[in-house]
């Protein structure tokens, strides 16, 4: 009997998240990022026996630095760790060609060790779809023998992809998790409806249905993406350029205009993160923030040598940061769109049959959805707008409407949603049955990835 | 290179994590599932009613036969695991799993949390230890000069996995661990072999690790092990002839101090899994060229592609048909 928890994996363009199914939170979360060594003189991929010929079978090998092959083992020292001493050097195999694929960091150590010249960094995801598939691979084989310690051929894996995702993708994920890896059983599930999933650890779920419109806000981007029964509803996704980074921009640059003591990004990103909500209406927050001068904060920047400290005043940025969602035309002066307007756009785009589930189930995810109120004042104009149409349409026929409830849902695993609602799903016992097994992969090939049973709503 | 390190670092980071929270007087709430190789997990959670406590289970594959080794299991955990302050065995288990640990986060140690993230290790080296106590006594016992060396009837044999054990058989000059190993993919069969010829042959060829521990590869089970195979002929299932068997012969330099002993012990426990982790690092880099190559081969056929605007433009300006093609230097051939 395996009883070895399923694997839930989900790469995003910036950071990664994995996890074992069960847990309420990814084990690890560190970037996309993977360093590969760059050896002097030849290319990675191209460098085949030109160069190392020399060094090979024939002269015994074992004669010390000229090898490629105790240059690598030497940069990559600290794998020894423990075990350190000895490791078995065999020259045969690796003299006939270097093993620069096998010198490679990914994650927070792939950061530091791109510091030194001797490795390049490269993000294999770019706008959510795989675009290096041999960093990938290599990122994945690293990620789970090395963060996860876990066997591939006893654990079941979710993966993760993005919404549009072509299938041709998928069928290159499964070759690599089926063929590579021989995973026991894969399945690959639109992160979108995985958000969805997540919000039922929400009060305010009742029923849980796989019908909603999700909004992820992660760092790069923002998606309002429509899903109907598990289905997302392509044609109708609407993206919006302004995510994390933009609003950490936005107040670097009101620290800046100030001239406070420190206007680096970083702190600018810890004020976002600790001192930013939603406010109701800019104008009465203005003259509250006036008439209640200990509404204005300060943060500390702590610099290397704790003896020097700056202190940065934070003032009207608390909730003008996050409203560029709400009025984008304080930070950017080509999109205006705001994105109550955008999300109703979507809807509006949707067959009509489902428009009322995606008003009713406004899912929320992604570290930039996580601002105070956030919920509360999307729901608000939200309300506006619908109610607005509702009664212009009820002047026009005549007809009264029977209303349209908007709900905007918010919980508390917002951050990492997607990976939560993987873990959901994969921990349910029906989770293997929906899986396509290795066996599966050999007997049908690699477009069974192609369709994947959906969840059953329970 | 692709080491694999014998601590788990996620058991490493979570619990160094709950230790820093706890000092600093924030202690987290903590349920999770960590995993480790050859059906292996860990649990850690917080104890019912103080969050200071931990609460550390382990659930082996292993386990089983492990505890069967020997009689002295229970109390060589003991020693083992008290070494550091804070842990403690657990009288109790938890459901479903085989051994508890109760940490207290406020004695706990940065070594301690280092060592804790050994605990698999730390919980199948019992048979090895019994081993080279085993080899110790036997060792001591003067060998006459004209008769064969005592053999010692004591064998370990550990499941680690639903279909593959190892054995540890002690003697009196040698410690001996065999692996039997089968490949369920076609794919890693053929990369298997390669692999375990390399094992064989890398101590041949390179005089820098000579004192390395010996490795054979057989198909038969080797004769320490034949025994046993005689008597659990049912047990060797159908599939009997795909398996494989590789022998580490331990010498007493590969065990003469505990910390020898220690770091043999783990890179012995890890063996499957750095040898799996090879063949499906292998793939990858067969992989790379692969897609490499069909990189270049799109290129060649991108190459011989017919410009046909350029075609039709000169049909059109000449009025006449006329056959133009482009060598790969771009050169038009007209003819």
């Amino acid at each position: 009997m395996n009883l070895n928890p399923a694997v839930v994996m989900d790469n995003g363009t910036g950071l990664t998240k994995l996890g074992f199914a069960g847990n309420d939170s990814p084990s690890w979360i560190f970037p996309t990022a993977i360093a590969t060594a760059s050896p002097s003189g030849n290319k990675k991929t191209g460098s085949s026996a030109t160069s190392s010929s020399v060094s090979g079978s024939g002269t015994n090998g074992s004669n010390g630095s000229s090898n490629p092959y105790f240059g690598n083992s030497t940069s990559a020292t600290n794998f020894g760790g423990l075990t350190g001493g000895k490791m078995l050097l065999s020259n045969n195999l690796a003299g006939k060609r270097g093993t620069e694929d096998l010198d490679f960091y990914i994650g927070n150590e792939a950061l530091v060790a791109a510091q030194s010249p001797s490795y390049s960094l490269s993000y294999p995801i770019r706008h959510g779809q795989v675009e290096n598939w041999d960093h990938m691979e290599r990122f994945w084989e690293n990620s789970i023998f090395k963060y996860l310690r876990t066997e591939p051929e006893d654990h079941y894996f979710l993966l993760t992809e993005p919404p549009l995702n072509p299938p041709e993708n998928r069928e290159q994920v499964a070759e690599i998790f089926f063929e590579s890896f021989n995973c026991a059983g894969l399945y690959i599930a639109v992160q979108a409806v995985l958000a969805l999933a997540a919000s039922w650890t929400s009060s305010k779920v009742i029923d849980r249905s796989l019908t909603g419109t999700v909004i992820d806000s992660g760092d790069g981007v923002t998606h309002v993406i429509p899903v109907a029964e598990g289905y997302v509803i392509g044609s109708a996704i609407k993206n919006i350029p302004i995510a994390g980074r933009d609003i950490t921009e936005f107040i670097q640059s009101l620290l800046r205009e100030r001239g406070e003591a420190d206007t680096s990004l970083r702190t600018a990103e810890r004020i976002k993160q600790e001192y930013c909500y939603v406010c109701p209406d800019i104008v009465k927050e203005f003259n509250k923030f006036d008439r209640q001068p200990e509404k204005f904060a300060q943060f500390i920047v702590e610099s290397q040598e704790k003896t020097k400290q700056k202190v940065v005043d934070v003032g009207y940025e608390r909730f003008l940061a996050p409203e560029i969602f709400f009025n984008p035309e304080i930070a950017s002066s080509d999109y205006l769109t705001p994105l109550p307007t955008v999300v109703d756009q979507t809807i509006q785009a949707c067959p009509i049959d489902v428009r009322k589930g995606l008003y009713n189930n406004i899912v929320l995810s992604g570290g930039s959805t996580m601002f105070k109120d956030f919920s509360r004042r999307l729901q608000r104009d939200m309300k506006s707008i619908v109610n607005a149409r509702i009664s212009q349409n009820e002047k026009m026929t005549g007809v009264k409407s029977s209303g349209v409830d908007v709900q905007v849902i918010s919980h508390r695993k917002q951050r990492n949603a997607v990976w939560f609602g993987g873990s959901l799903l994969a921990q349910t016992a029906e989770f293997r049955g929906y899986c396509h097994t290795k066996r599966d992969y050999e007997e049908i090939g690699p477009e069974i990835v192609r369709n994947f049973s959906l969840f059953n709503v329970m | 290179m692709l080491h694999l390190d014998p601590h788990n670092l996620l058991l490493q980071k979570t619990l160094a994590e709950a230790r820093e929270a706890q000092l600093a007087g924030r202690p987290l709430t903590l349920d999770r599932i960590v995993s480790d190789f050859d059906y292996t997990t860990f649990h850690v959670s917080n104890a019912p009613e103080d969050k200071s406590m931990l609460w550390v289970s382990i659930r082996s594959k292993a386990y089983q036969t492990v505890a069967s080794c020997g009689s002295t299991y229970q109390s060589y955990l003991k020693d083992k695991l008290e070494a550091y302050p804070g842990i403690q065995l657990s009288s109790q288990t938890e459901a479903a799993y085989d051994i508890s640990l109760i940490v207290d986060l406020n004695k706990l140690t940065q070594e301690g949390v280092v060592y804790l993230s050994l605990l698999k290790v730390l919980v199948v080296s019992y048979p090895f230890h019994l081993a080279f106590e085993e080899f110790d006594r036997l060792s001591k016992i003067p060998v006459p000069v004209d008769e064969p060396p005592v053999l010692s009837d004591v064998l370990f044999n550990i499941k680690h996995r639903d279909n593959e054990q190892f054995f540890v058989k002690p003697s009196n000059d040698r410690v001996t661990v065999i692996f039997e190993t089968i490949f369920e993919d076609e794919t890693d069969k053929i990369f298997g072999k390669v692999f375990l010829q390399e094992f064989v042959d890398a101590r041949k060829r390179n005089r820098n690790i000579q004192s390395s521990p010996q490795v054979l590869v057989s198909h038969e089970p080797p004769l320490e092990v034949q025994n046993f195979f005689n008597t659990h002929r049912q047990q060797a299932g159908s599939d009997s002839d795909q398996k494989k068997y590789i022998t580490f012969v331990l010498f007493p330099r590969h065990f003469q101090t505990s910390e020898l002993q220690f770091s043999t012990i783990c890179h012995l426990a890890l063996f499957r899994n750095y040898f799996h982790y090879h063949i499906k690092c292998s793939k990858a880099y067969m992989h790379s060229r692969m897609r490499y190559r069909v990189n270049t081969f799109v290129k060649v056929l991108n190459r011989a592609k017919l410009d046909d605007e350029d075609e039709e433009d000169a049909e059109n300006k000449n009025g006449e048909q006329e056959h133009t093609r482009k060598t790969i230097s771009g050169r038009k051939m007209v003819y």
